[in-house]
Protein backbone atom coordinates (compact mmCIF):
# COMPACT_ATOMS: atom_id res chain seq x y z
CA UNK A 1 0.00 0.00 0.00
CA UNK A 2 2.69 2.47 1.02
CA UNK A 3 4.75 1.14 -1.87
CA UNK A 4 1.93 1.96 -4.31
CA UNK A 5 1.42 5.35 -2.68
CA UNK A 6 5.10 6.15 -3.09
CA UNK A 7 4.91 5.39 -6.80
CA UNK A 8 1.76 7.47 -7.15
CA UNK A 9 3.45 10.46 -5.53
CA UNK A 10 6.49 9.87 -7.71
CA UNK A 11 4.21 9.88 -10.77
CA UNK A 12 2.63 13.18 -9.76
CA UNK A 13 6.03 14.72 -9.03
CA UNK A 14 7.34 13.50 -12.37
CA UNK A 15 4.35 14.94 -14.24
CA UNK A 16 4.74 18.30 -12.49
CA UNK A 17 8.46 18.28 -13.28
CA UNK A 18 7.89 17.61 -16.98
CA UNK A 19 5.18 20.28 -17.05
CA UNK A 20 7.57 22.80 -15.42
CA UNK A 21 10.40 22.07 -17.86
CA UNK A 22 8.14 22.15 -20.93
CA UNK A 23 6.34 25.26 -19.67
CA UNK A 24 9.61 27.12 -19.12
CA UNK A 25 10.93 26.07 -22.50
CA UNK A 26 7.96 27.27 -24.55
CA UNK A 27 6.79 30.15 -22.35
CA UNK A 28 3.65 31.19 -20.49
CA UNK A 29 1.93 32.51 -23.63
CA UNK A 30 1.75 28.93 -24.93
CA UNK A 31 1.87 26.73 -21.82
CA UNK A 32 2.40 28.23 -18.39
CA UNK A 33 4.52 26.13 -15.98
CA UNK A 34 3.11 25.14 -12.56
CA UNK A 35 5.23 27.72 -10.71
CA UNK A 36 3.32 30.40 -12.65
CA UNK A 37 -0.07 28.65 -12.63
CA UNK A 38 -0.37 27.98 -8.90
CA UNK A 39 0.15 31.58 -7.73
CA UNK A 40 -2.37 32.61 -10.39
CA UNK A 41 -4.77 29.94 -9.13
CA UNK A 42 -4.40 31.21 -5.58
CA UNK A 43 -5.06 34.77 -6.72
CA UNK A 44 -8.20 33.66 -8.58
CA UNK A 45 -9.31 31.78 -5.49
CA UNK A 46 -8.89 34.87 -3.31
CA UNK A 47 -10.60 37.12 -5.83
CA UNK A 48 -13.74 34.98 -5.64
CA UNK A 49 -15.29 35.16 -9.09
CA UNK A 50 -14.00 31.72 -10.04
CA UNK A 51 -15.69 30.03 -7.09
CA UNK A 52 -18.91 32.04 -7.50
CA UNK A 53 -19.26 31.05 -11.15
CA UNK A 54 -18.33 27.47 -10.30
CA UNK A 55 -20.99 27.27 -7.58
CA UNK A 56 -23.70 28.62 -9.91
CA UNK A 57 -22.69 26.29 -12.73
CA UNK A 58 -22.49 23.26 -10.48
CA UNK A 59 -25.90 23.99 -9.01
CA UNK A 60 -27.47 24.00 -12.47
CA UNK A 61 -25.53 20.92 -13.45
CA UNK A 62 -26.68 19.04 -10.34
CA UNK A 63 -30.33 19.57 -11.34
CA UNK A 64 -29.78 17.92 -14.74
CA UNK A 65 -27.55 15.23 -13.29
CA UNK A 66 -29.97 14.53 -10.43
CA UNK A 67 -32.86 13.98 -12.83
CA UNK A 68 -30.63 11.80 -15.01
CA UNK A 69 -29.87 9.55 -12.02
CA UNK A 70 -33.45 9.55 -10.74
CA UNK A 71 -34.79 8.38 -14.09
CA UNK A 72 -31.79 6.54 -15.50
CA UNK A 73 -31.20 4.18 -12.59
CA UNK A 74 -34.72 2.65 -12.35
CA UNK A 75 -35.08 2.46 -16.12
CA UNK A 76 -31.67 0.77 -16.35
CA UNK A 77 -32.73 -1.79 -13.73
CA UNK A 78 -35.98 -2.39 -15.59
CA UNK A 79 -34.13 -2.94 -18.85
CA UNK A 80 -31.71 -5.33 -17.20
CA UNK A 81 -34.44 -7.43 -15.61
CA UNK A 82 -37.12 -7.42 -18.30
CA UNK A 83 -36.49 -8.63 -21.82
CA UNK A 84 -39.37 -6.64 -23.22
CA UNK A 85 -38.18 -3.37 -21.70
CA UNK A 86 -34.69 -4.13 -22.99
CA UNK A 87 -35.91 -4.82 -26.52
CA UNK A 88 -38.07 -1.68 -26.59
CA UNK A 89 -35.54 0.73 -25.13
CA UNK A 90 -32.19 -0.58 -26.28
CA UNK A 91 -32.26 0.78 -29.85
CA UNK A 92 -32.82 4.29 -28.52
CA UNK A 93 -30.20 3.85 -25.82
CA UNK A 94 -27.60 2.83 -28.42
CA UNK A 95 -28.53 5.79 -30.59
CA UNK A 96 -28.36 8.40 -27.87
CA UNK A 97 -25.14 7.05 -26.41
CA UNK A 98 -23.28 7.70 -29.68
CA UNK A 99 -24.84 11.13 -30.19
CA UNK A 100 -22.49 14.02 -29.53
CA UNK A 101 -23.59 16.49 -26.87
CA UNK A 102 -22.14 19.40 -28.79
CA UNK A 103 -24.34 18.60 -31.80
CA UNK A 104 -27.44 18.91 -29.59
CA UNK A 105 -26.47 22.32 -28.24
CA UNK A 106 -27.74 24.47 -31.17
CA UNK A 107 -31.05 22.59 -31.16
CA UNK A 108 -31.51 22.92 -27.41
CA UNK A 109 -30.83 26.65 -27.60
CA UNK A 110 -33.72 26.97 -30.05
CA UNK A 111 -36.02 24.94 -27.81
CA UNK A 112 -35.04 26.17 -24.34
CA UNK A 113 -33.34 29.51 -24.91
CA UNK A 114 -30.05 30.04 -23.10
CA UNK A 115 -31.21 30.08 -19.47
CA UNK A 116 -31.27 27.62 -16.65
CA UNK A 117 -33.37 24.97 -18.40
CA UNK A 118 -31.09 24.86 -21.41
CA UNK A 119 -28.07 23.96 -19.29
CA UNK A 120 -29.95 21.53 -17.08
CA UNK A 121 -31.44 19.82 -20.15
CA UNK A 122 -28.08 19.44 -21.88
CA UNK A 123 -26.55 17.91 -18.76
CA UNK A 124 -29.57 15.63 -18.44
CA UNK A 125 -29.38 14.19 -21.97
CA UNK A 126 -25.61 13.94 -21.77
CA UNK A 127 -25.53 11.84 -18.62
CA UNK A 128 -28.76 9.82 -18.50
CA UNK A 129 -27.80 7.30 -21.21
CA UNK A 130 -24.49 6.45 -19.55
CA UNK A 131 -26.20 6.01 -16.18
CA UNK A 132 -28.83 3.80 -17.78
CA UNK A 133 -26.32 1.71 -19.73
CA UNK A 134 -24.12 1.03 -16.71
CA UNK A 135 -27.01 0.08 -14.42
CA UNK A 136 -28.45 -2.06 -17.22
CA UNK A 137 -25.22 -4.02 -17.56
CA UNK A 138 -25.10 -4.51 -13.81
CA UNK A 139 -28.73 -5.59 -13.51
CA UNK A 140 -28.35 -8.05 -16.38
CA UNK A 141 -25.27 -9.59 -14.82
CA UNK A 142 -26.70 -10.28 -11.36
CA UNK A 143 -25.73 -13.85 -10.49
CA UNK A 144 -28.90 -15.92 -11.16
CA UNK A 145 -27.96 -18.25 -8.29
CA UNK A 146 -28.48 -15.44 -5.78
CA UNK A 147 -32.02 -14.95 -7.01
CA UNK A 148 -32.59 -18.72 -7.05
CA UNK A 149 -31.51 -19.04 -3.42
CA UNK A 150 -34.01 -16.37 -2.45
CA UNK A 151 -36.73 -18.16 -4.37
CA UNK A 152 -35.82 -21.49 -2.76
CA UNK A 153 -36.26 -19.88 0.65
CA UNK A 154 -39.67 -18.67 -0.41
CA UNK A 155 -38.91 -14.95 -0.69
CA UNK A 156 -41.63 -12.88 -2.28
CA UNK A 157 -40.85 -10.89 -5.42
CA UNK A 158 -40.59 -7.63 -3.51
CA UNK A 159 -38.45 -9.16 -0.77
CA UNK A 160 -36.11 -10.75 -3.26
CA UNK A 161 -35.82 -7.40 -5.06
CA UNK A 162 -35.10 -5.48 -1.87
CA UNK A 163 -32.73 -7.92 -0.17
CA UNK A 164 -30.98 -9.63 -3.09
CA UNK A 165 -31.17 -7.63 -6.28
CA UNK A 166 -30.76 -4.17 -4.80
CA UNK A 167 -27.61 -4.88 -2.74
CA UNK A 168 -26.12 -6.67 -5.74
CA UNK A 169 -26.82 -3.55 -7.80
CA UNK A 170 -25.34 -0.95 -5.43
CA UNK A 171 -21.84 -1.22 -6.90
CA UNK A 172 -23.17 -0.64 -10.39
CA UNK A 173 -25.40 2.21 -9.31
CA UNK A 174 -22.38 3.95 -7.81
CA UNK A 175 -20.29 3.28 -10.90
CA UNK A 176 -23.14 4.57 -13.05
CA UNK A 177 -23.29 7.74 -10.96
CA UNK A 178 -19.55 8.21 -11.32
CA UNK A 179 -19.58 7.76 -15.09
CA UNK A 180 -22.68 9.95 -15.34
CA UNK A 181 -20.98 12.69 -13.34
CA UNK A 182 -17.97 12.75 -15.68
CA UNK A 183 -20.33 13.25 -18.61
CA UNK A 184 -22.45 15.77 -16.71
CA UNK A 185 -19.43 17.99 -15.99
CA UNK A 186 -18.27 17.69 -19.60
CA UNK A 187 -21.71 18.65 -20.85
CA UNK A 188 -21.89 21.59 -18.49
CA UNK A 189 -18.65 22.95 -19.92
CA UNK A 190 -19.75 22.30 -23.51
CA UNK A 191 -23.03 24.15 -23.00
CA UNK A 192 -21.48 27.08 -21.15
CA UNK A 193 -18.57 27.53 -23.52
CA UNK A 194 -20.95 27.59 -26.48
CA UNK A 195 -22.96 30.52 -25.14
CA UNK A 196 -20.07 31.97 -23.08
CA UNK A 197 -21.71 32.04 -19.64
CA UNK A 198 -20.89 30.62 -16.23
CA UNK A 199 -17.73 28.68 -15.60
CA UNK A 200 -17.39 27.58 -19.22
CA UNK A 201 -17.65 31.22 -20.24
CA UNK A 202 -14.86 32.02 -17.80
CA UNK A 203 -12.69 29.37 -19.46
CA UNK A 204 -13.51 30.74 -22.90
CA UNK A 205 -12.62 34.30 -21.93
CA UNK A 206 -9.43 33.17 -20.17
CA UNK A 207 -8.38 31.68 -23.51
CA UNK A 208 -8.28 35.19 -24.96
CA UNK A 209 -5.77 36.52 -22.41
CA UNK A 210 -2.06 36.78 -23.19
CA UNK A 211 -0.91 34.23 -20.65
CA UNK A 212 -2.22 30.67 -20.41
CA UNK A 213 -1.84 30.76 -16.61
CA UNK A 214 -5.46 31.80 -15.81
CA UNK A 215 -6.76 29.21 -18.26
CA UNK A 216 -4.72 26.44 -16.67
CA UNK A 217 -5.75 27.62 -13.21
CA UNK A 218 -9.43 27.33 -14.19
CA UNK A 219 -8.85 23.86 -15.63
CA UNK A 220 -7.06 22.88 -12.42
CA UNK A 221 -10.12 23.85 -10.35
CA UNK A 222 -12.35 21.85 -12.65
CA UNK A 223 -10.03 18.89 -12.29
CA UNK A 224 -10.22 19.18 -8.50
CA UNK A 225 -14.02 19.16 -8.69
CA UNK A 226 -13.99 15.96 -10.74
CA UNK A 227 -11.45 14.21 -8.55
CA UNK A 228 -13.15 15.22 -5.29
CA UNK A 229 -16.63 14.25 -6.50
CA UNK A 230 -15.28 10.91 -7.62
CA UNK A 231 -13.59 10.33 -4.26
CA UNK A 232 -16.80 11.24 -2.41
CA UNK A 233 -18.85 8.79 -4.47
CA UNK A 234 -16.24 6.10 -3.86
CA UNK A 235 -16.16 6.83 -0.13
CA UNK A 236 -19.96 6.70 0.03
CA UNK A 237 -19.88 3.43 -1.86
CA UNK A 238 -17.46 1.93 0.62
CA UNK A 239 -19.81 2.85 3.48
CA UNK A 240 -23.11 1.63 2.09
CA UNK A 241 -21.68 -1.30 0.12
CA UNK A 242 -18.32 -2.48 1.49
CA UNK A 243 -18.20 -5.17 -1.20
CA UNK A 244 -18.10 -2.40 -3.82
CA UNK A 245 -14.39 -2.31 -4.73
CA UNK A 246 -14.01 -6.05 -5.12
CA UNK A 247 -17.10 -6.34 -7.31
CA UNK A 248 -16.39 -3.51 -9.67
CA UNK A 249 -12.61 -3.30 -9.49
CA UNK A 250 -10.77 -0.18 -10.49
CA UNK A 251 -11.92 0.32 -14.04
CA UNK A 252 -15.65 -0.21 -13.75
CA UNK A 253 -17.68 -2.35 -16.14
CA UNK A 254 -16.72 -2.60 -19.77
CA UNK A 255 -18.48 -0.33 -22.21
CA UNK A 256 -20.96 -1.99 -24.53
CA UNK B 1 -33.57 -17.86 -36.44
CA UNK B 2 -37.02 -17.48 -34.85
CA UNK B 3 -35.49 -15.50 -32.02
CA UNK B 4 -33.64 -13.23 -34.41
CA UNK B 5 -36.84 -12.47 -36.25
CA UNK B 6 -38.56 -11.67 -32.98
CA UNK B 7 -35.76 -9.42 -31.81
CA UNK B 8 -35.81 -7.63 -35.16
CA UNK B 9 -39.55 -7.16 -34.87
CA UNK B 10 -39.24 -5.70 -31.39
CA UNK B 11 -36.48 -3.34 -32.54
CA UNK B 12 -38.68 -2.14 -35.38
CA UNK B 13 -41.58 -1.73 -32.96
CA UNK B 14 -39.37 0.24 -30.59
CA UNK B 15 -38.26 2.60 -33.34
CA UNK B 16 -41.84 3.06 -34.51
CA UNK B 17 -43.07 3.84 -31.00
CA UNK B 18 -40.23 6.30 -30.50
CA UNK B 19 -40.95 8.05 -33.77
CA UNK B 20 -44.65 8.21 -32.95
CA UNK B 21 -43.89 9.80 -29.57
CA UNK B 22 -41.58 12.29 -31.25
CA UNK B 23 -44.23 13.14 -33.85
CA UNK B 24 -46.79 13.65 -31.11
CA UNK B 25 -44.39 15.79 -29.05
CA UNK B 26 -43.54 17.91 -32.08
CA UNK B 27 -47.23 18.47 -32.68
CA UNK B 28 -47.69 19.49 -29.10
CA UNK B 29 -44.69 21.79 -28.68
CA UNK B 30 -45.20 23.51 -32.04
CA UNK B 31 -43.73 22.50 -35.34
CA UNK B 32 -41.57 25.58 -35.63
CA UNK B 33 -39.45 24.95 -32.56
CA UNK B 34 -39.21 21.19 -32.82
CA UNK B 35 -39.58 19.54 -36.20
CA UNK B 36 -41.53 16.24 -36.41
CA UNK B 37 -39.73 13.10 -37.63
CA UNK B 38 -41.55 13.17 -40.96
CA UNK B 39 -40.08 16.59 -41.72
CA UNK B 40 -36.63 15.56 -40.50
CA UNK B 41 -36.54 12.35 -42.54
CA UNK B 42 -37.78 14.18 -45.63
CA UNK B 43 -35.10 16.80 -45.09
CA UNK B 44 -32.41 14.16 -44.51
CA UNK B 45 -33.36 12.39 -47.73
CA UNK B 46 -33.46 15.65 -49.71
CA UNK B 47 -30.08 16.82 -48.40
CA UNK B 48 -28.49 13.46 -49.08
CA UNK B 49 -29.83 13.35 -52.64
CA UNK B 50 -28.75 16.92 -53.33
CA UNK B 51 -25.26 15.98 -52.15
CA UNK B 52 -24.99 18.69 -49.48
CA UNK B 53 -24.76 16.34 -46.51
CA UNK B 54 -22.53 13.64 -48.05
CA UNK B 55 -20.07 16.27 -49.27
CA UNK B 56 -19.87 18.02 -45.90
CA UNK B 57 -19.50 14.66 -44.13
CA UNK B 58 -16.73 13.60 -46.50
CA UNK B 59 -14.83 16.80 -45.78
CA UNK B 60 -15.32 16.30 -42.03
CA UNK B 61 -13.96 12.77 -42.13
CA UNK B 62 -10.43 13.89 -43.05
CA UNK B 63 -9.78 15.43 -39.63
CA UNK B 64 -11.44 12.44 -37.96
CA UNK B 65 -9.29 9.87 -39.77
CA UNK B 66 -6.00 11.67 -39.12
CA UNK B 67 -6.73 12.44 -35.46
CA UNK B 68 -8.04 8.95 -34.73
CA UNK B 69 -5.13 7.15 -36.41
CA UNK B 70 -2.60 9.27 -34.54
CA UNK B 71 -4.42 8.54 -31.28
CA UNK B 72 -4.45 4.78 -31.96
CA UNK B 73 -0.78 4.74 -32.99
CA UNK B 74 0.32 6.37 -29.74
CA UNK B 75 -2.30 5.29 -27.20
CA UNK B 76 -2.27 1.52 -27.87
CA UNK B 77 1.48 0.93 -27.26
CA UNK B 78 1.45 3.40 -24.37
CA UNK B 79 -1.55 1.62 -22.85
CA UNK B 80 0.32 -1.69 -22.96
CA UNK B 81 3.40 -0.14 -21.38
CA UNK B 82 1.27 1.22 -18.55
CA UNK B 83 -0.86 -1.88 -18.10
CA UNK B 84 1.92 -4.47 -18.14
CA UNK B 85 4.15 -2.76 -15.61
CA UNK B 86 2.82 -2.36 -12.06
CA UNK B 87 5.24 0.45 -11.20
CA UNK B 88 4.49 2.47 -14.30
CA UNK B 89 0.77 1.86 -13.73
CA UNK B 90 0.99 3.16 -10.15
CA UNK B 91 2.85 6.23 -11.36
CA UNK B 92 0.53 6.93 -14.27
CA UNK B 93 -2.70 6.31 -12.36
CA UNK B 94 -3.12 9.64 -10.48
CA UNK B 95 -1.88 11.66 -13.46
CA UNK B 96 -4.29 9.97 -15.89
CA UNK B 97 -7.18 10.33 -13.45
CA UNK B 98 -6.44 14.02 -13.12
CA UNK B 99 -6.26 14.61 -16.86
CA UNK B 100 -9.36 12.49 -17.43
CA UNK B 101 -11.30 14.69 -15.01
CA UNK B 102 -10.75 17.76 -17.21
CA UNK B 103 -13.44 18.02 -19.90
CA UNK B 104 -11.75 17.87 -23.32
CA UNK B 105 -13.81 20.81 -24.60
CA UNK B 106 -12.15 22.97 -21.97
CA UNK B 107 -8.94 22.43 -23.97
CA UNK B 108 -10.46 24.30 -26.92
CA UNK B 109 -8.91 27.69 -25.97
CA UNK B 110 -5.52 25.97 -25.82
CA UNK B 111 -5.93 24.33 -29.15
CA UNK B 112 -6.86 27.70 -30.65
CA UNK B 113 -3.65 29.21 -29.23
CA UNK B 114 -1.52 26.35 -30.52
CA UNK B 115 -3.15 25.31 -33.76
CA UNK B 116 -5.47 28.10 -34.88
CA UNK B 117 -9.06 27.66 -35.96
CA UNK B 118 -8.91 25.22 -38.84
CA UNK B 119 -7.89 21.73 -39.87
CA UNK B 120 -4.98 21.31 -37.43
CA UNK B 121 -7.00 22.15 -34.34
CA UNK B 122 -9.84 19.87 -35.45
CA UNK B 123 -7.34 17.02 -35.78
CA UNK B 124 -5.94 17.92 -32.36
CA UNK B 125 -9.36 17.81 -30.66
CA UNK B 126 -10.18 14.44 -32.25
CA UNK B 127 -6.79 13.17 -31.13
CA UNK B 128 -7.26 14.41 -27.56
CA UNK B 129 -10.75 13.05 -27.12
CA UNK B 130 -10.06 9.58 -28.48
CA UNK B 131 -6.50 9.30 -27.14
CA UNK B 132 -7.39 9.15 -23.45
CA UNK B 133 -10.37 6.89 -23.97
CA UNK B 134 -8.18 4.38 -25.87
CA UNK B 135 -5.29 4.69 -23.44
CA UNK B 136 -7.44 4.04 -20.36
CA UNK B 137 -9.23 1.05 -21.94
CA UNK B 138 -6.06 -0.58 -23.25
CA UNK B 139 -4.21 -0.07 -19.96
CA UNK B 140 -7.06 -1.65 -17.98
CA UNK B 141 -7.25 -4.57 -20.42
CA UNK B 142 -3.50 -5.18 -20.47
CA UNK B 143 -3.45 -5.25 -16.68
CA UNK B 144 -6.13 -7.94 -16.62
CA UNK B 145 -4.75 -10.39 -19.20
CA UNK B 146 -5.43 -13.82 -17.70
CA UNK B 147 -2.18 -14.77 -15.89
CA UNK B 148 -2.90 -18.48 -16.38
CA UNK B 149 -2.67 -18.04 -20.15
CA UNK B 150 0.82 -16.63 -19.83
CA UNK B 151 1.74 -19.31 -17.28
CA UNK B 152 0.65 -22.08 -19.65
CA UNK B 153 2.72 -20.55 -22.44
CA UNK B 154 5.71 -20.30 -20.14
CA UNK B 155 5.41 -23.86 -18.90
CA UNK B 156 5.36 -25.08 -22.51
CA UNK B 157 8.71 -23.35 -22.86
CA UNK B 158 7.68 -20.41 -25.04
CA UNK B 159 10.35 -17.73 -25.04
CA UNK B 160 9.48 -14.05 -24.65
CA UNK B 161 8.94 -13.13 -28.29
CA UNK B 162 6.74 -16.16 -28.86
CA UNK B 163 4.82 -15.45 -25.65
CA UNK B 164 4.06 -11.95 -26.90
CA UNK B 165 2.96 -12.92 -30.42
CA UNK B 166 1.15 -16.16 -29.58
CA UNK B 167 -0.39 -15.45 -26.17
CA UNK B 168 -0.32 -11.76 -25.31
CA UNK B 169 -1.46 -10.48 -28.69
CA UNK B 170 -4.50 -12.75 -29.20
CA UNK B 171 -5.49 -12.28 -25.56
CA UNK B 172 -5.32 -8.51 -25.99
CA UNK B 173 -7.22 -8.10 -29.24
CA UNK B 174 -10.68 -8.11 -27.60
CA UNK B 175 -9.98 -5.12 -25.38
CA UNK B 176 -8.00 -3.37 -28.10
CA UNK B 177 -11.12 -3.62 -30.24
CA UNK B 178 -13.26 -2.35 -27.38
CA UNK B 179 -10.86 0.59 -27.06
CA UNK B 180 -11.06 1.29 -30.80
CA UNK B 181 -14.86 1.28 -30.69
CA UNK B 182 -15.07 3.69 -27.77
CA UNK B 183 -12.28 5.82 -29.22
CA UNK B 184 -13.88 6.07 -32.65
CA UNK B 185 -17.24 7.13 -31.26
CA UNK B 186 -15.51 9.76 -29.14
CA UNK B 187 -13.57 10.81 -32.23
CA UNK B 188 -16.78 11.34 -34.18
CA UNK B 189 -18.14 13.40 -31.29
CA UNK B 190 -14.91 15.40 -31.26
CA UNK B 191 -15.17 15.97 -35.02
CA UNK B 192 -18.55 17.72 -34.77
CA UNK B 193 -17.58 19.47 -31.52
CA UNK B 194 -14.54 20.90 -33.28
CA UNK B 195 -16.59 22.10 -36.23
CA UNK B 196 -18.93 23.94 -33.88
CA UNK B 197 -16.31 25.37 -31.51
CA UNK B 198 -13.52 26.37 -33.92
CA UNK B 199 -14.30 28.02 -37.26
CA UNK B 200 -17.69 26.63 -38.35
CA UNK B 201 -17.07 24.42 -41.39
CA UNK B 202 -18.63 21.38 -43.09
CA UNK B 203 -21.37 19.80 -40.95
CA UNK B 204 -20.80 22.34 -38.18
CA UNK B 205 -21.41 25.19 -40.63
CA UNK B 206 -24.61 23.50 -41.85
CA UNK B 207 -25.79 23.30 -38.24
CA UNK B 208 -24.97 26.91 -37.50
CA UNK B 209 -26.79 28.13 -40.62
CA UNK B 210 -29.84 26.04 -39.75
CA UNK B 211 -29.80 27.38 -36.19
CA UNK B 212 -29.69 30.97 -37.43
CA UNK B 213 -32.76 30.33 -39.56
CA UNK B 214 -34.60 28.52 -36.72
CA UNK B 215 -34.60 25.51 -39.01
CA UNK B 216 -34.83 22.61 -36.55
CA UNK B 217 -35.48 20.12 -39.34
CA UNK B 218 -32.10 20.99 -40.81
CA UNK B 219 -30.42 20.71 -37.40
CA UNK B 220 -32.02 17.37 -36.63
CA UNK B 221 -31.13 16.01 -40.06
CA UNK B 222 -27.43 16.59 -39.29
CA UNK B 223 -27.82 15.10 -35.79
CA UNK B 224 -29.52 11.99 -37.21
CA UNK B 225 -26.82 11.65 -39.85
CA UNK B 226 -24.07 11.87 -37.21
CA UNK B 227 -25.87 9.34 -35.06
CA UNK B 228 -26.10 6.94 -38.02
CA UNK B 229 -22.39 7.46 -38.76
CA UNK B 230 -21.58 6.65 -35.12
CA UNK B 231 -23.71 3.50 -35.16
CA UNK B 232 -22.22 2.42 -38.49
CA UNK B 233 -18.68 2.91 -37.19
CA UNK B 234 -19.49 0.87 -34.12
CA UNK B 235 -21.11 -2.01 -35.94
CA UNK B 236 -18.39 -1.93 -38.61
CA UNK B 237 -15.73 -2.48 -35.97
CA UNK B 238 -17.90 -5.15 -34.33
CA UNK B 239 -18.21 -7.01 -37.64
CA UNK B 240 -14.46 -6.77 -38.17
CA UNK B 241 -13.94 -8.11 -34.67
CA UNK B 242 -16.25 -11.04 -35.33
CA UNK B 243 -14.24 -11.95 -38.45
CA UNK B 244 -10.83 -11.55 -36.88
CA UNK B 245 -11.55 -12.99 -33.45
CA UNK B 246 -14.25 -15.61 -33.87
CA UNK B 247 -13.27 -17.20 -30.55
CA UNK B 248 -14.09 -14.06 -28.64
CA UNK B 249 -17.42 -13.02 -30.04
CA UNK B 250 -20.05 -14.90 -28.11
CA UNK B 251 -23.69 -14.60 -28.91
Amino acid sequence: MTQALRYQLLGIALALGVWEVVGRAIGAELFAPPTVVFPEWYALLREGQMLRELATSLRQMLVGYGFACLIGIPVGVGMGRSRLADALLHPWLSMFVVTSVASLVPLFILIFGTGFWFRAAIVFVASIWYVMLTVYQGARGVEPRFVDVGRAFGASRWRSFRTILLPALYPYVITAMRIGLVHAIRAMVVAEMFIIVGYGGLIYRAGLSLSTAPLLALLFTLMLVGVIANALLRGGARRIAPWYEQRVGAGGPAQG
Amino acid sequence: MMRNARALGLTALSILIGLALWQWAAWDISRVVFAPPTAVLARLAADIVSGVLPLALLRSLGALALGFLLAVAIAVPLGFAIGRNAKVAAMADPVLNAIYAVPPVAMVPFLIIWFGLFFESRVALVFLMSFFEILVTVAAGARNVEPTLLAVGRSFGAERARLVTRVMLPASLPFVFAALRVGLVRGINAMITAELFFAAVNLGALMKHSAQRFDTAGLLAVIVLLCLVGLAAQSGLKALEARLLPWHVRQ
